[in-house]
């Protein structure tokens, strides 16, 4: 680089530019900054209309009497409002997630223990496997339980099969909570009960996993609940019954399931009673993360 | 305890690390869980590539050429099983989405902390993330019921009104389109993309910030100069992590994009997906060769979201080291 | 020349009585109502070095952030007074603040070069800010501004390297320089060398002696010896009773280090608190 410009020369060109562009560059970063303020508009919007309609069309639905303790009829050319109730879907939904959670959540939990406390090569492994796994789309979970317990298992189209698959995909959520819930746990608790004399796993069960378990537990509930929302994994596997079921052996309906076949149906009146289970389906998940959330912040505080 | 405790306590702790000797019951019960869960994940891969494998061995490429889907029922030589429309179909409606929620997550995580009041940061925060505990399948029924007709009535129309927009964008006929169904996953995916880009810019070190501005930066110089070449690999992290939502996503996409198997590239065209196409057919497919077929397209929909959530895990996990430096 | 009681020195000049490149008229700062700096008033000599010194929570940095309005950013932080930038009211003046910080340049605590960028890009990154795009102009500027930061000889070999292969000391340089091509009138410094070694440290110092003919410094240091090595004035702050920091004593640095007008002053540089 051979220098051919002097100092003042740079300060003038550069004064002159400064002035030259300062009207373009405040103009555009206007115009960005604005457009922040509207990509945050815009993605609030979603929120905003979907609760609208769930509320404007959900709540008629829902309060309509035996929405919720009778079976769900098909609509006839006689009568086109007959679409019955969502008992069956209720029951089999519960159902599900039941099962689901007593298969996936000893294992998840015990799983996120490993990974927050083990330095193994497997558990850096099993880490990379967990993150993959939670971002495996739901559907094959689905063609996963089909395969595993519909025919190897020679069980069927059944409550079983659907809560497999959604075990399957709720377990690296479930591993993943309870890893950061454990690691939230001070160092020093584990270090103050390994220097009491207590063995290390005695020192987990006893000091860390209590500490943790605030953490742990509203992981459980937020991962579950947001479960019960999933179609893909139990649609391919669930069977689809029109009366109530909840043995594990039994074909079944659930809410989103039928949700999904209803608003497929040529009939308005059975499109229309999707928004009442819409409305049941989310307003449960809100409220139970958010209560989750709400006794979490609490138990933190009463633990300070 | 004595009062000699500080030692004491040094000592109790020293004699106790783990050690391989010190495994009792406790370990060994954790391990397994971990060790069962690497197995369910690799029965899970091996199985649906198990079930693949004869739809494989039968149409060969023609699973990722061909464009007819024809089942010979009794006579399985004569099934036609070709994936492109589906395959062709994933590609553009997580590009649509991905393009979507790239653009408007980047701005939404810049306002979140950039614009907003500290106040607000929570509530914008937790608004974002009530989205991603809406199902997908209210979603799904929110396209169909409200935002198709829409399409129809308004979406469409314009765009076809714009010089060439036929051309482009194709002629509206349904409201289920590749196009909305683009703009739903956009939705789904948005808290996704959020929630990573809005850490990854919440990350960039405030001196950059303040070094950009005292050089007499604008804002929109900082943002475009600094926070986001100081964010962008994680940001590129977040968007992989999208994608690989947008690609398997099922329920919704049936409901919003048509479930037509046609080769169509033009945005207000209905088309199809791999998830969605596996979840429509499947009721006439169980027990024949065509279920198979449906795992062959379920195992390259795995091999895709797979790859790409493992190369956005690491792409944020870089990210986190870089600025933790 | 006036002589100021206490110094006998015949070169002695009192840089209160040169031209002011600021000046600052009871200026206040204060967070969420509750002030952190009270009523400062003093003259910023042109092509002098001022120091700030104080001990912690005296409120020297919230000072300095206030001359090129980087409270801004901050939420809930107002700035009363009146600071000037030769005639120009930085605050009610109607400067826009980018033209505002880019006279008046700023180097923090911890060297931030932009980590995406090469050395060359971080030199000229205030240039291209400001709208300059010529080659020719750009060059001249990273070179002369490198050079005036003493940094030039070891890395115009590897303009191209990004700037994190640089030593702290080093980045800390290219920082300055960084700060100096956009060729601000007042250069800003906050514990310039808090993160270096004694080494860099001192290749700084001596910096700050040489810069001086192109730029007027204002620097905030906890290091006594320091602001006695560098400084031409010294201004002292001290924590009042409300926790507010407020103006002891603003004076030559030769006077202020040998001969205080304030007890406090003299209690602070004795090393009786702080």
């Amino acid at each position: 680089m051979t220098v051919t410009i002097k100092d003042a020369e740079i300060r003038e060109h550069l004064r002159e530019r400064s002035v030259a562009t300062l009207r373009r560059r405040t103009y555009i970063s206007g115009v960005m900054t604005a457009l922040c303020w509207l990509a945050i508009t815009f993605a609030a919007v979603p929120l905003v209309a979907v609760i609208y309609q769930l509320l404007r069309r959900g709540i008629p639905v829902i309060v309509k009497s035996g929405f919720f303790t009778t079976l769900p009829q098909q609509p006839t050319i006689f009568d086109a409002n007959n679409t019955g109730g969502v008992s069956n879907a209720l029951v089999g939904s519960l159902a599900v997630i039941v099962y689901a959670a007593l298969f996936a959540v000893p294992i998840g939990v015990l799983m996120g223990v490993y990974l927050a406390e083990s330095t193994s090569k497997f558990a850096s492994l099993l880490r990379i496997i967990t993150a993959t796994m939670v971002g495996a789309p739901s559907i094959l979970m689905g063609l996963f339980a089909f395969e595993v317990v519909v025919q190897q298992m020679h069980v069927g189209f059944s409550i079983i099969a659907g809560s497999f698959g959604l075990a399957v995909l709720v377990l690296p959520v479930l591993a993943t909570a309870t890893e950061i819930a454990i690691r939230n746990v001070p160092s020093t608790y584990r270090e103050a009960g390994l220097a009491l004399g207590a063995k290390p796993s005695t020192t987990s069960l006893k000091i860390v996993l209590p500490a943790a378990s605030t953490g742990i537990v509203s992981g459980i509930i937020l991962a579950l609940s947001r479960a019960v929302g999933e179609t893909a994994p139990i649609l391919l596997v669930i069977g689809g019954a029109y009366a109530i079921a909840w043995h594990p052996n039994q074909a079944a309906s659930a809410l989103p399931f039928q949700m999904f076949q209803d608003v497929q149906s040529n009939y308005p009146s059975l499109q229309n009673e999707t928004w009442g289970i819409a409305l049941v389906l989310v307003g449960a998940v809100f409220i139970i993360s958010f209560a989750a959330r709400l006794w979490a912040a609490r138990k933190k505080k009463v633990q300070r | 305890m004595t009062s000699n405790t500080s030692t004491d306590l040094r000592q109790a702790a020293e004699g106790h690390r783990p050690s391989a000797a010190s495994r009792g019951v406790y370990e060994y019960v954790v391990l397994s869980a971990a060790g069962l869960f690497a197995i369910i994940s690799l029965y899970f891969v091996g199985s649906i590539v198990w079930q693949a494998l004869p739809a494989i061995r039968h149409q060969g490429l023609y699973l990722l050429t061909g464009t007819s889907w024809v089942s010979g029922g009794a006579t399985p030589a004569l099934s036609k099983f070709g994936g492109l429309s589906m395959i062709t179909g994933t590609i553009e409606t997580s590009l649509i989405a991905i393009v979507i929620a790239v653009v408007v997550g980047t701005g939404t995580s810049l306002a979140i902390n950039l614009l907003l009041p500290s106040w607000m940061r929570t509530i914008a925060a937790t608004t974002v993330e009530l989205l991603a505990a809406i199902p997908s399948v209210v979603y799904g029924v929110w396209g169909m019921l409200v935002l198709a007709p829409l399409v129809i009535s308004t979406v469409g129309p314009f765009l076809n009104s714009l010089p060439g927009g036929n051309a482009v964008f194709g002629t509206v006929v349904a409201g289920q389109s590749l196009l909305l169904a683009g703009f739903v996953l956009a939705i789904m995916v948005l808290p996704t993309y959020v929630a990573i880009s809005r850490e990854v810019i919440g990350a960039v070190p405030h001196e950059l910030i303040e070094a950009s501005l005292s050089l007499g930066a604008t804002r929109w110089q900082t943002i475009w100069k600094t926070i986001l070449p100081t964010g962008r690999v994680g940001l590129l992290g977040a968007g992989a992590l999208a994608l690989g939502r947008a690609l398997g996503e099922t329920v919704a996409v049936v409901l919003v994009i048509g479930q037509v198997n046609q080769l169509n590239f033009r945005p207000l065209q209905p088309g199809v997906t791999l998830a969605s196409w596996i979840a429509s057919q499947w009721g006439e497919a169980i027990g024949s060769d065509q279920m198979n077929a449906l795992f062959a397209l379920g195992a390259l929909l795995m091999a895709a979201s797979l790859g790409v959530s493992f190369i956005s895990t690491r792409l944020v996990s870089r990210q986190r080291s870089l600025v933790n430096r | 020349m006036t002589s100021v009681s206490g110094i006998t020195d015949p070169q002695f000049e009192d840089p209160r009585l040169l031209p002011a490149a600021m000046s600052l008229r009871d200026v206040s700062v204060a967070f969420h109502g509750r002030v952190a700096v009270r009523d400062v008033t003093f003259d910023v000599p042109a092509n002098r070095v001022t120091a700030l010194i104080g001990p912690s929570g005296s409120g020297k940095t919230t000072l300095l952030r206030s001359l090129n309005r980087l409270h801004d950013l901050t939420k809930g932080a107002s700035v009363s007074g009146t600071i000037l930038l030769g005639d120009t009211d930085i605050y009610q003046g109607g400067i826009p603040t980018t033209v505002l910080r880019s006279r008046i340049g700023m180097v923090f605590q911890r060297p931030n070069p932009f980590p995406t960028m090469t050395i060359y890009e971080n030199a000229v990154a205030g240039l291209r800010f400001n709208g300059v795009k010529k080659k020719s102009v750009l060059d001249a500027a990273a070179e002369s501004a490198l050079t005036s930061a003493d940094l030039w000889d070891s890395v115009k070999q590897r303009l191209n390297a990004h700037a994190a292969t640089l030593s702290g000391g080093e980045q800390q340089r290219l920082c300055i320089a960084r700060a100096l091509a956009v060729e601000p009138e007042v250069l800003l410094m906050d514990e310039p060398t808090s993160a270096l070694d004694p080494i860099s440290t001192k290749r700084i110092e001596e910096l700050m002696v040489e810069l001086k003919k192109r730029v007027t410094i204002v620097i905030v240091t906890h290091n006594m010896q320091q602001a006695a090595r560098v400084s031409d004035l010294t201004a002292f702050l001290l924590m009042g009773e409300d926790r507010a920091g407020e103006q002891i004593e603003v004076s030559p640095t030769l006077k202020l280090f040998s001969a205080p007008e304030d007890q406090r002053t003299l209690d602070y540089i004795q090393g009786r608190f702080g």
